[in-house]
Formats: C-alpha cells, structure tokens, sequence
C-alpha cells in the first residue's frame, strides 16, 4: 500500500519527464505548462506525502530512516528544479537533469533502500543525531544540483566542441551559468559535508565513551564511514579546484560527477546493497559489523 | 464580401521600386487617409516593410476596386507613373490574400526564411489601422489570426530558431557561452569588414568593454572611434588576449597571431576562465589547437558558415509543416468571415424587421388613441423599444456564440432555427471568399 502512495508521486514524476524529453519532438508552449504542471502536482503530492510521515514520527522533518532521508532529497532536489524550470527561460532543457535524478532517487527509496531503523538514542544524542542528519541532507541536496548542473556544462561543451548547431528543442544553460550553479552549490555542500560528517564523528566518539556494552558501536573499517570519508575528501579536491586554475571546467565536472557517486553509494548503495554498517539510519539492513 | 491584397515583394520588384513605393513614416498616415478618401467602403490596411509593400482591402464586391485601380492609386500618390511598376505588382484575392497574409506572418515571404522581424511588422500594420479606424470586424479577424497563426508556425516548426547569418550566429554562440555581458571584454584584432559586421551584431550585448588592436594604428583608431572601443597597441596582443573574454579575429596575416604554446600561456594567466575566440580571418588567425583547451571555445569562420547553412537547411524543412498549417488556418479563417458576416446580417435582419413591427404597432395604437399626451407617447414608445431589445437579447447572444462555434462552410442550426422562428425567409447565398491568386 506504502508502495502505491510512492507509485503516485513516482508516476507523476515520470509523466512530467516524458513530457520534457517530448520537447525534442513537440514544439508547443502548452508541453511546458504540462511538464510544469506535472512536475509540481508531484512534488505536491511528495509534500503531503512527507507531511503525513512527520505526523506519524511527531517529527518536524522526517529523516529518521535512510528511505525518509533519501524522499526528503528528492522532494528538495525536485523544488529546485521546478525553481530553475520556472526561473530559466522556457526553452532550456533543465527537466531533462533534473526530473531523471528525482525519479531516480524516489525509486531506489522506494523499492531498494530498508524502511526501518532501530534508532536508539534519545535526549541530546538524539538531537544531535538529528543535526547530523540535516547537515548531510543539505550537503547532499547540493551535491546533486551541483551534478546536474555539471552535467549541463559537459553536453554544452561537448556541443560547442563538436561545432554542431544545438538539437531544436534541446537547449542548455550557457557555460558560465551552469558553471557558476556548480561552483555555488559546491561552496555550499562542502561546509555542510564537513560540519555534517564532525557531528557525526563525535557522536561515534561519545557511543564509544559510554562502554563496550552499547550495541551499535561505529567503527574506522566501516563502509559507511570509509565512504563518506572518501565523499569528503573528493568534496576538498572539487573546493581545492576553485583556487587552481589549471582544474577549472571539464575538470571540475568531472570531479562533481565522482562526487555525486560517493553519496550515492555512502547514502543508498550501502544501504540498498545491505552491506553490514552499524550507522545509525542502517543498522537494522546490515547489523552489526 | 470581397479581399483584396496588392504590392510588390523581394521577389516580383528590385529594391529601386520597393522603395519608390514604401509608406514610411511621413507617408502611412497620409497614405491611410488617401486610400480611405479613395476607396469608400472598405477595410484597409497597409503593409510596408524594407521587403514588401503591400495594401490589403476588404469590403463588398461593389466597393472592392480592382488590382489595376489599386495599382493607378500607388502611382498617383508616390507621383510616379504606374508603368514603370504595373508589371512588378502582384495581387492575391479572397482567400488567396488571406493565406498570402499567413505566410507573410509566418515568414515564408521573406528575404530570410524564418526571421523574426517581419510578424512585428504585421502587428504594428494592423495596430495602426486600428488607431486610425480603417479597419473592421473582416480584418480584425482575419489580422488577429494571421498573428496566431505567425506564432505557431514558429512554435511548431522551430523556424525561428537557429541563425542564418554568420554574425548572427556568431552571436548566438556568445550566448551559449556567457550568461552576462556587462563584465566581459571584448577583443577585436585587425578590422576586417567581416569582423566589423560580427562587432556590429554582438555590440547588441552590451559588452561592458571593446578593445581594438592593428597592426596599423590609424585603422585601430578609426575602428575604435567607429565602436567607441579602447585601442591596444599591437605589441601589447598579450596582454589584451588576457583581459579579453571574447575575441574576433579578423586579420590579412598569411601566418597565424596566436600560437597554441602563447594562448596556453594567455588562458593560464586568465586563470583559465572561460572564453570565446571567434576567427573570422582566412587564412586562420589562431592555432586551431587552441580550440582543444579546457574552457575555450574556438570557432573559424568555416564552422560558423556550416551552421548558418545547416540552420537554413533545418529551416528549410520546416516549409512544409508550416505550410499545412496555413491551408488549415486559411480555410478556418475563411469559414470565420463568411459565418461573421452571415450572423451580422442576420442580427441587421433580425433588428430591421423587430424595429417594423414596433413601428407599426405603435402607430396602431396612437391611431386608435389620438389623446394621448408628448409624455405618454414617448413613455410607451420607450416601453416598447425596451420590450423588443430584451425580447431579442438571447437570440442576439445566441446568434454571436453560435459564430465562434461554426467549424464548416454549413451554418450553423441555430443560425437557421432564428431565421424559422422569426419568419426571416430562406438562408441568403453564402458570399464567396474564392480560392484565387
């Protein structure tokens, strides 16, 4: 039943998609209204959605369990691409990078990612678990705008390289535009990322403090934390880029790309490969390590 | 109902005539007013561009004058004798000058399939008839479709999109690049006439600086003074290559200005920013290596043709699709007038013959009342026409909405169902909006 209320929201999502992949085909103002409408009547019903899991959980925010976390991202990358589609002129094919990515992320939440978690902590752990939670969330909201406008510049140029007249109906973001959304969105993840992953450290630190006896202890070998470890330092490689010339560009996109793959597997494929993770949000799907 | 369209286009006059004929500005109204004074009767509009002059007229058959009458009027009025235009004048009737007017919006007549300007052109036609009451409800309709009909055509085909020209196209580039203008410099080295038409389109973006180097500092000064640029000494090329974000290059050197080892050089003082190199010279002014750099894009001025040809070619395609729409359109539009005019003289009918019986019951009944005061007389006149105008409300709306919903030549039920109910006498012969060229 769970799965049909995702189903109505992941359709929807889908139609607006073939709607703007129609855009090579279809060339009528009234597609645009119908990929606009399509999408928000989506996120709208993602919102009540997502309103009804807060209530469930009395929470303001549901990202207790990595299948909320990973819908709440959807949810917020899908609000920013209704922004652009609204924002950029009609013409610019910004569906096409964004609705892929949402549908994405709200299938793997759905079907591949466990719903359940026997998150423990209460009182100030919980809070800051909670904090932990959010910063990541934010990071991670910027990693996929900063991906999809990577993706923009790398069709771009690709387009300008091979000195092709653009495909009617397909029109992209110029160069410096989608450049300067990744550099934005980049400068905003890393923070979030590092304050993120710090809470997250010392909350571990503190489990550990308070004796062999509790369950779920986070150990240094542990995927999740190898690969968000990893995720970090591609992120410091990406800001580092910004003061070197030389990996303006093609680089920089590439590297947003390799980024984008560490949160995915750090955020969905541990969890939806059910490697054994004793963080907090999976450690029902792994157990203990 | 009679339409009528006469003029000479790029293609049936040489610019000499066009010209002798054109209505600009001092002459449209004066020329509005004169048709209008000439030809009593009839809806006007004239249209009048660097490549057409055209006058389109609408009425009954026996006030719609003939091509040739239209033809002495041109002559009279710009003082030139029509022989010397009567073979280049082209005339369109009926439905033949309503599909022409479509095509016409759509950009199908022009000089550059598929350019913008023209469905502007035909917007203002028709808002300045309508400032100066020269139009009616036949063009109206038929004006306001033709722009609908200009707007998807554009939509649905994509005709509009890709430049045909090189400086356009160039330009187009400049967009796909850069999102702001206002902070870029702009290079332009030698000054070619290619390089001052491509500097003539992207000053158009407002770039926040234009910098002209040549080797010849007397051409570099007049060219700047020419774009309100800054000159750079030629020695002084490195430098200027650093702060340019855009350059057009446009020299007679039989060797190349810039190396691929110096421009490595350049974008590494730029810090690698993004730039656009437009070289327009032949033999090629830049390495084309350069153009495999990260953040550079380097277009010859071969690449900018093949896309000026390949978007011509792309529009060209686009004939055929545009052209079913207009036969859909004309036929549509057509069948509009004709259902416009039945109602509108059905509506007259119908009020002539209300307004009859009104009369004649009236002076039945003072002729049966001699005693009756002015005042009662006019109070029960007025009584009278209020009875008759909300009697006939409902079939008059009926009547209207039953126009916007006729999609074929028959008219439409209710149309008929009024003349039955009302005793107006048969359906008159539908009026011919003929299919000639």
């Amino acid at each position: 039943m769970d799965r049909l209320k995702v189903l109505c929201f992941a359709g929807t999502y889908g139609l607006a998609l073939v709607c703007e992949l129609a855009r090579l085909v279809v060339r009528s103002s009234f597609r645009w209204y119908l990929t606009v409408g399509l999408t928000s009547l989506g996120w709208l019903v993602q919102t009540v959605y997502l309103a009804n899991l807060a209530l469930k959980d009395q929470v303001f925010l549901p990202v207790t369990t990595a299948f909320e976390s990973v819908m709440v991202l959807a949810w917020i990358v899908a609000f920013i691409g209704l922004y652009f589609m609204l924002h950029w002129p009609r013409q610019v094919a910004v569906g096409i990078f964004v609705l892929p990515l949402v549908l994405g992320l709200v299938v793997v939440a759905g079907w591949f990612v466990p719903r359940e978690s026997d998150w423990l902590e209460e009182g100030m752990m919980a809070f800051w678990g909670t904090v932990h939670g959010i910063f990541l969330l934010g990071g991670a909201v910027c990693t996929c705008v900063a991906f999809a406008a990577g993706l923009m510049y790398l069709a771009q140029m690709r387009r300008l390289k091979s000195k092709r007249p653009a495909r009617l109906g397909l029109t992209l973001p110029s160069l410096e535009q989608s450049e300067r959304v990744n550099r934005g969105a980049i400068t905003i993840a890393f923070p979030l990322l590092t304050f993120g992953l710090l809470i997250g450290m010392i909350l571990s630190v503190k489990t550990r403090s308070l004796g062999p006896e509790m369950a779920f202890t986070l150990s240094w070998t542990d995927p999740k934390v190898v690969s968000a470890l990893g995720m970090w330092l591609v992120f410091a490689a990406l800001l580092h880029a910004r003061f070197r010339p030389a990996l303006r560009g093609r680089s920089v996109m590439v590297l947003t790309i390799v980024a984008f793959a560490f949160l995915v597997f750090t955020w969905i494929g541990i969890e939806a490969l059910r490697l054994p993770t004793a963080h907090g949000a999976a450690r029902t799907a792994g157990g203990r390590p | 109902m009679r339409l009528l369209a006469v003029g000479v286009d790029h293609r049936s006059a040489p610019a000499g005539v066009r010209e002798a004929l054109a209505f600009d500005e001092p002459k449209y109204t004066r020329g509005l007013e004169a048709l209008a004074q000439t030809f009593p009767g009839n809806e006007l509009v004239i249209l009048s561009t660097c490549n057409r002059v055209e006058i389109y007229l609408a009425g009954s058959p026996e006030s719609v004058p003939d091509a040739e009458a239209l033809g002495d009027f041109l002559g009279d009025f710009h003082g030139i004798r029509s022989e010397l235009f009567a073979g280049h004048l082209v005339n369109y009737h009926d439905e033949g000058a309503v599909g022409h007017l479509f095509r016409v919006a759509a950009s199908l007549e022009s000089l550059v399939l598929g350019e913008g300007q023209i469905l502007g052109q035909v917007r203002e036609a028709y808002r300045a008839a309508v400032e100066r009451k020269t139009i009616g409800p036949v063009f109206h309709t038929v004006f306001q479709t033709a722009l609908r009909v200009g707007k998807t055509v554009r939509e649905r085909t994509g005709m509009n999109q890709g430049k045909v020209s090189v400086a356009s196209v160039a330009v187009d580039l400049a967009r796909e690049v850069f999102d702001t203008f206002a902070d870029k410099t702009v290079l332009v080295i030698g000054a070619g006439k290619m390089g001052d038409l491509t500097l003539q389109h992207l000053k158009a973006l407002n770039p926040g600086r234009i910098l002209v180097t040549n080797r010849n500092p007397e051409r570099a000064e007049a060219a700047a003074t020419r774009w309100n640029a800054q000159v750079v000494p030629f020695d002084r090329l490195g430098q200027a290559l650093i702060e340019a974000d855009l350059v057009v290059s446009t020299t007679a050197a039989a060797e190349p200005v810039v190396g691929f080892d110096q421009y490595v050089r350049v974008q590494r003082a730029r810090r690698n920013r993004l730039s656009l190199i437009l070289d327009i010279a032949i033999p090629r002014d830049f390495d084309p290596r350069i153009g495999d750099l990260d953040q550079v894009t380097l277009y010859h001025v071969d690449d900018l043709r093949a896309q000026a040809d390949q978007n011509r070619l792309r529009r060209q395609k686009g004939v055929d699709p545009a052209l079913l729409i207009i036969e859909r359109e004309t036929a549509a539009c057509c069948a509009l007038v004709r259902h416009q005019q039945a109602a509108g003289a059905l509506l007259q009918q119908l009020g002539n013959h209300a307004d009859q019986l009104r009369q004649r019951e009236l002076t039945a009944l003072f002729a049966t009342h001699p005693n009756l005061s002015e005042a009662d007389r006019e109070a029960i006149a007025h009584m009278a026409m209020r009875l008759q105008n909300q009697f006939l409300h409902h079939p008059r709306a009926a009547v209207r909405s039953a126009v916007t919903e006729s999609h074929d030549d028959h008219p439409h039920p209710i149309l008929s169902a009024v003349r039955h109910l009302f005793g107006l006498g048969d359906y008159p012969p539908p009026s011919s909006l003929k299919k000639t060229t």
